[in-house]
């Protein structure tokens, strides 16, 4: 063996050498070969034949000198064109011969290919280079996380007073720049539009470092003193609503009653804060309010200084975070820790793990296409072998026989390429369009990534070539006439290159279970997401939010004298069941209010979500009473100072306590713009838990008061219809102009819409793609396994047929092909079950709470379908053997 | 292309009948080699003495043979083939093998129905 190899490797140097010298060698071969005719020549002369009838016959006898010269040139080099054409013809017939293998290898090779490829192109345009800002690795932003708390995250707004000590006194930033939102109306023809703006401090474009797109950027003289007010507009708002006519520029909007003359238009890339306009605004130390009366917070982005960490950094912000709390105790919670996060944490958040996990599972998915291709290569080539041999001992030598080979597994893998570059190219396109927009950064594009197209092509054109090849190379090692002589019937035969097949099946196997078992988690954790009961009836509800001018609504007089009449007028119109007025959207209560309870002492602060409504709301969102009653009309239009709460409220404060007449005092009231003094509120009712935290978090104690009492807050208006709701929107939009021509609907929708876009869009996006990639897994697989036992079965036809001529019953072959297959099938699945709880650690944080990664039925479900399929995958090729007659079985030959 | 696919046919024993001349006689040059095969053969095997030198390059790669520049019996200058120790070896193997094919090969022809 050693010896052969040897001589392979010479003949392989010979060869290479040969490139460089084949010009002095041919010389001398030319040279030897005259010599030789000569000396043919002469010998003809001698016997007796004319100069010219001895020269015709010694090239006669001789033979054709240029196809000499070809065959020789042939060995020396490598390839030669005319012989890859010779190949490739040859190639493409033997395929054609085999169209089921042919169109197995080359979906195979596609759906591998395509998938990580588009999958990996998602994830570098979202998780990997979102950002097309100066070092957006840098960029960070502070949390302060109550450590009280069991979840993640905390507060991330700032006062201005925060954000300047922040600015100043850190010593781990480069810069530090700030946005805090606002809803711009602006006048537009008749009626009145909105904007969603954003205040931006001074330097923020020099931060990002992008210049405009048309005109300038804000720059600092922008900022001065009785400079001229300008601002700036985002690409897509200006394509959306301008449709990008560049004559806006310069032109002068009244935004929120301020006349600002657009200065730029930025760049499609740039996203920041989502802001459709951007106006410079210069933060001041004092006391601010910002957006609805409420306290105004700035949102603080700072790039690292070269060289240091996130800790670093978190541990400077907590010396000033530390200061800022023992100033304003009222801000801070009594334990707090400050984490520091990168800025593609913002939006990305919990889809990274959902991107990661369909990631590994495209991995997966392209290890059992490649293990498959690997399979079918070999089951292919061994079964070929007796061909192999033929054309060996006819002659063909075994370089020849491997090129024969390897081009063949070129022309499968240029296929599945070719495929695989389709797939990714449509697949990308479906999954963007499946893919929710709120969860992945403004600046994303998403495009199809060349290097890693590049790479996913090279692993599997290598998988074809490898699988393809080692069977050749060993086809043409072997002894010339072994194959010949076992030829199929023997009963041992079959079984000396099994042993490599049966691992990819068992591999196979494995992962595909793995891949079902987390489809199967995501597809009960979706199920388990769709079926949280809210705690309110979602369907036929309208929603608007309603912001309101500031300069005209800043005493709650004045925002009940518009509600007021405003609710009349939506209820007037024909299909509107009841409408109310609220400060907040489901699934999410109000503002975080500081609480206390009179005759209550406690050690720690309690905190509550506070919501205003008006008399309607418990009815519109058919929210039902444990005790007490809803505010009555009179004590909204009267601002009584009366309050209901949840069930949550009262097991967590009032435990095993009467809560009705209970007087509790809402701190968070005290700070707003119009604010609420002494807001002592008396408890008149309790209703039922409803999700106010999101869909995932726990209910948290929440308090609804009148809307009268304060004139700061956001404004909502919900309307319960007979019909679908978003009909609505024109009537509703009549109804606001005819109280206030100056008021505009913000993000009119339906709740049910809304709600399922928000939070069932990417469970459902990770369980949709999680369940695609399974069922790929178990096809292949299927395929697999089938072609495997397919393949043995045929080669053990002749022992079959001496069995059952010795008496095996039909029933007995049965068995023994499908305990062979699922013994393979079994042996996977254990793997794949012990990988799966190995692997539970990735999937968890993807998964709803209660649902464990070990989760029983989960686990046999998935099991019991891989191992279903894998025994119908056994029972075609065990009924074909069963069927054999034993006397064509043991003439076969 | 006629030719071609003779020389093929050809090609694995060819390889045989040089590495045997050569370890019979010794040290041969091309045409040496070519009277020998056809003397023992006599008239049963067509050769086209061209062949000779491709199988000599094949061998030469596989380092069954090696070669040497020498004077011939005419005092002309002539390339010198000599079997090497590692072709000796190579040519008791493929000595065995086609004793084993031939008989082998005569059934795979007679061979009907295979698929």
């Amino acid at each position: 063996m050693d010896n052969r190899r040897i001589s392979q490797l010479r003949a392989i140097t010979a060869r290479v050498l040969g490139l460089f010298r084949s010009r002095k060698r041919d010389r001398e071969f030319d040279e030897e070969m005259q010599a030789h005719l000569q000396l043919l020549v002469d010998r003809f002369v001698a016997q007796g034949m004319s100069q010219e009838d001895a020269a015709a016959a010694a090239r006669r006898q001789f033979g054709n000198t240029t196809l000499l010269q070809e065959d020789r040139r042939e060995l020396r080099t490598l390839v030669s064109v005319e012989d890859l054409g010779r190949d490739l013809r040859y190639a493409l017939r033997s395929l054609g011969r085999s169209r089921a293998f042919a169109a197995v290898a080359i979906a195979t090779l596609g759906l591998g290919i395509g998938a990580s490829t588009a999958i990996f192109s998602v994830i570098d345009n979202v998780l990997l280079e979102p950002f097309p800002y100066k070092d957006p690795g840098r960029m960070v932003f502070l949390q302060i996380h109550d450590t009280a708390r069991g979840q993640e995250g905390g507060r991330q707004g700032y006062t201005s007073n925060e954000l300047l000590e922040f600015a100043e006194q850190n010593h781990v930033f480069d810069g530090v720049i700030a946005a805090s939102d606002d809803l711009v109306l602006y006048k537009q023809g008749e009626g009145v539009e909105l904007l969603y703006g954003a205040h931006v401090t001074p330097g923020t474009f020099e931060f990002f470092g992008m210049p405009a797109l048309y005109g300038r950027v804000l720059q600092a003289p922008d900022y001065q003193p009785g400079a001229a007010p300008v601002f700036v507009m985002r690409h897509k708002t200006w394509m959306e609503r301008f449709n990008g006519d560049p004559g806006v520029l310069n032109k002068t909007f009244v935004l929120n009653g301020t006349a600002r003359t657009l200065i730029g238009i930025m760049p499609p890339r740039f996203g920041w804060y989502e802001a459709d306009v951007l106006i410079p605004e210069t933060p001041i130390r004092g006391a601010a309010t910002g957006y609805a009366g409420l306290p105004a917070r700035w949102f603080l982005l700072g790039r690292l200084k070269p060289g240091v960490s996130k800790a670093q950094a978190a541990a400077d912000a907590t010396v000033i975070a530390n200061h800022l709390a023992k100033i304003n105790p009222q801000d801070y919670p009594a334990h707090f820790r400050v984490f520091v996060k990168r800025l593609g944490d913002t939006v990305v958040g919990r889809f990274e793990s959902t991107l990661y996990t369909i990631l590994a599972a495209v991995g997966l998915l392209l290890l059992i296409g490649c293990g498959n291709v690997a399979n079918l290569m070999l089951a292919r080539a061994t079964s070929r072998e007796k061909e192999f041999a033929l054309r060996a001992v006819l002659g063909a030598g075994r370089t020849r026989l491997v090129r024969l080979l390897l081009v063949e597994s070129l022309v499968l893998a240029i296929g599945g390429a070719a495929l695989g570059v389709l797939i990714a190219w449509g697949g990308l396109k479906l999954i963007v369009a499946a893919m929710p927009q709120n969860l992945i950064p403004a600046e994303s594009v998403i495009e199809l990534n060349a290097p890693v197209l590049v790479f996913t092509l090279v692993v599997a054109v290598l998988t074809a070539l490898i699988f393809g090849l080692a069977p050749a190379l060993r086809a043409a090692r072997r002894e010339l006439n072994d194959p010949l002589r076992d030829s199929g019937k023997g009963v041992i035969g079959g079984f000396r290159t099994g042993r490599m097949r049966d691992t990819v099946v068992v591999m196979e196997v494995a992962v595909s279970l793995t891949l079902l078992i987390g489809a199967g988690l995501l597809m009960r954790s979706f199920v388990a997401l769709r079926e949280v009961h809210l705690g309110l009836q979602a369907d036929h509800i309208f929603e608007t939010q309603l912001p309101l001018p500031e300069d005209r609504y800043k005493t709650a007089a004045q925002v009940r004298g518009f509600f007021q009449p405003l609710l009349a007028r939506v209820k007037a119109i024909p299909g509107v069941v009841d409408a109310t007025e609220s400060s907040a959207l489901p699934p999410y209560g109000g503002m975080d209010s500081k609480m206390e309870i009179s005759g209550k002492s406690h050690e720690e602060e309690w905190h509550t979500l506070l919501q205003n409504i008006s008399e309607g709301y418990f009815r519109v969102l058919r929210i039902p009473f444990k005790m007490g009653r809803a505010f009555s009309e009179a004590e909204i239009n009267d601002a009584r100072r009366v309050a209901v709460v949840n069930e949550t409220f009262v097991s967590t404060f009032l435990r095993g306590e009467d809560p009705m007449g209970r007087r509790i005092k809402l701190a968070g009231l005290e700070t707003l713009a119009d604010p609420v003094r002494e807001p002592w509120f008396e408890i008149v009712g309790v209703v039922a838990d409803v999700t106010n935290q999101g869909l995932q978090a726990p209910v948290e104690p929440e308090v609804w008061v009148p809307y009268t009492v304060t004139g700061s807050g956001a404004q909502v208006l919900l309307v319960r219809s007979q019909q679908t709701p978003t009909a609505l929107v024109n009537d509703v939009r009549q109804a606001v102009w005819a109280t206030d021509a100056g008021v505009a609907l913000a993000f009119p929708s339906a709740l049910e819409d809304r709600i399922s876009q928000l939070l069932y869009a990417g469970p459902r996006f990770a369980f949709l793609l999680m369940t695609i990639f399974g069922c790929l897994g178990l096809i292949l697989v299927t395929v697999g396994v089938y072609s495997v036992l397919a393949y043995a079965t045929a080669r053990k036809t002749h022992e079959i047929g001496i069995r059952m001529a010795l008496g095996a019953q039909r029933t007995d072959v049965l068995r023994l092909v499908i305990r062979t297959g699922l013994r393979l099938v079994s042996a996977g699945a254990a793997i794949g079950l012990i990988m799966s709880l190995l692997l539970g650690r990735v999937i968890e944080a993807e998964l709803w709470r209660g649902l464990k990664p070990y989760d029983p039925a989960t686990l046999a479900g998935t099991t019991l379908l891989l191992v279903g399929t894998g025994a119908l995958a056994c029972w075609i090729p065990a009924r074909r053997a069963a069927r054999v007659d034993p006397m064509v079985a043991l003439r076969y030959e | 292309m006629t030719n071609a696919k003779k020389s093929e046919v050809l090609q694995g024993t060819l390889d045989l009948m040089i590495l045997k001349t050569l370890h019979a006689l010794g040290p041969q040059h091309g045409f040496g080699i070519a009277r020998r095969i056809e003397q023992v053969s006599r008239d049963v095997l067509q050769l086209n003495e061209g062949t000779v030198y491709t199988s000599l390059l094949r061998l030469l790669q596989q380092g069954w043979i090696a070669a040497e520049w020498g004077t011939s019996d005419n005092n002309r200058k002539a390339k010198f083939y000599s079997i090497t120790a590692r072709g000796e070896k190579q040519l008791a193997v493929e000595t065995e093998n086609w004793e084993r094919i031939s008989g082998v090969v005569g059934r795979v022809l007679r061979l009907e129905g295979e698929r």
